[in-house]
């Protein structure tokens, strides 16, 4: 049975945002529906219209699965974690003086610009509007906090290898969440 | 029934439509219509996102078949899911019982 023009647009608006097998899954229902008023004697126009009227807008299906994407879940529960993630790090670093560290200028602010892009992915992905955006987003914002974390953890190792308790507890929080944001690497990206 | 008003509720109504049988999208929509006489006033569409937010949380399980020459997407409750529903309801009781003895002048049951 050939599908109805006003369907394949409405689809067409879906497939724009949404990935291939969000739009398989949508348009077997959207067929169906057609299916069912076509079967009650509305002719294909009026089935098409009802059909499409009784799914929803697509902006509203599209927000919709955007707030239901593992990417925003993801980002999060990341951004909840940060400050803690956070804090851990900053008594580290006031207690080990490390403004006196041999670290160049120029990785310190490399660091600092990795570190506000990755909050800033994680801010898209936590309240971006477009899908696709917010998966990806957040599948990059997984893996720079797990980089992050990488070479905090490496440095301070490498810098100053004492380990006292604050240098145990933000070693142990960054290790937990690299773990869970690389875990979700994939499940941020396919949604 | 408005889909604000269902907030909350949407996550058990879907796990009981799944409580005896996989069902397709479409499937689970209808079966929530015909179990509220009709009463539902939900954009059908906003039932997938739902769906694969549930699917997310392990409470139900997709797998995609072909009927028909369509990729179908079939979903059922999991063990978890079955848990869960099983806590909606008991909730749902104890929230409509304390409603009807606050509203109603309904006798209240016991908290235990």
């Amino acid at each position: 049975m050939p599908r109805p023009s006003l369907i394949d647009e409405y689809l067409a608006a879906l497939s724009a945002d949404l990935p291939g097998r969000i739009v398989d899954e949508l348009a077997d229902g959207l067929d169906e529906t057609y299916r069912s008023y076509l079967n009650q004697g509305r002719d294909p126009e009026a089935a098409a219209q009802t059909a499409i009227s009784e799914f929803g807008e697509p902006r509203v299906i599209l927000t919709a699965f955007t707030g239901a994407s593992r990417g925003r879940r993801t980002a999060r529960r990341l951004l909840l974690a940060g400050p803690a993630v956070g804090i851990c790090w900053a008594i580290v670093l006031i207690t080990a003086r490390a403004w006196q560290w041999p670290v160049p200028v120029v990785a310190r602010v490399l660091f600092g610009v990795a570190l506000i892009t990755v909050i800033s992915l994680l801010a898209v992905a936590a309240f971006g509007r477009h899908y696709r955006r917010v998966c990806r987003a957040a599948a990059a914002a997984c893996a720079g906090t797990a980089i992050l974390d990488a070479v905090m953890t490496g440095a301070v190792l490498v810098i100053a290898p004492v380990l006292v308790w604050p240098v145990a507890v933000a070693i142990a929080v960054s290790a937990g969440r690299s773990g869970f944001a690389l875990r979700n690497v994939h499940h941020a990206l396919t949604g | 029934m408005r889909a604000e008003d269902l907030k909350g509720h949407l996550d058990a109504l879907l796990l009981a439509a799944l409580e005896d049988a996989p069902q397709h999208g479409y499937a689970v929509m209808e079966a929530l219509r015909q179990s509220t006489g009709g009463r539902l006033d939900l954009p059908t569409g906003t039932v997938y996102p739902a769906l694969h937010r549930l699917e997310a949380a392990g409470l139900i399980a997709g797998s995609w078949s072909v009927v028909a020459g369509r990729r179908r997407r079939l979903y059922q409750l999991t063990a978890a899911g079955a848990e869960a529903l099983s806590g909606k309801r008991a909730d749902w009781r104890d929230f409509a019982a304390m409603m009807s003895a606050a509203l109603e002048g309904a006798p209240c049951p016991d908290p235990a």
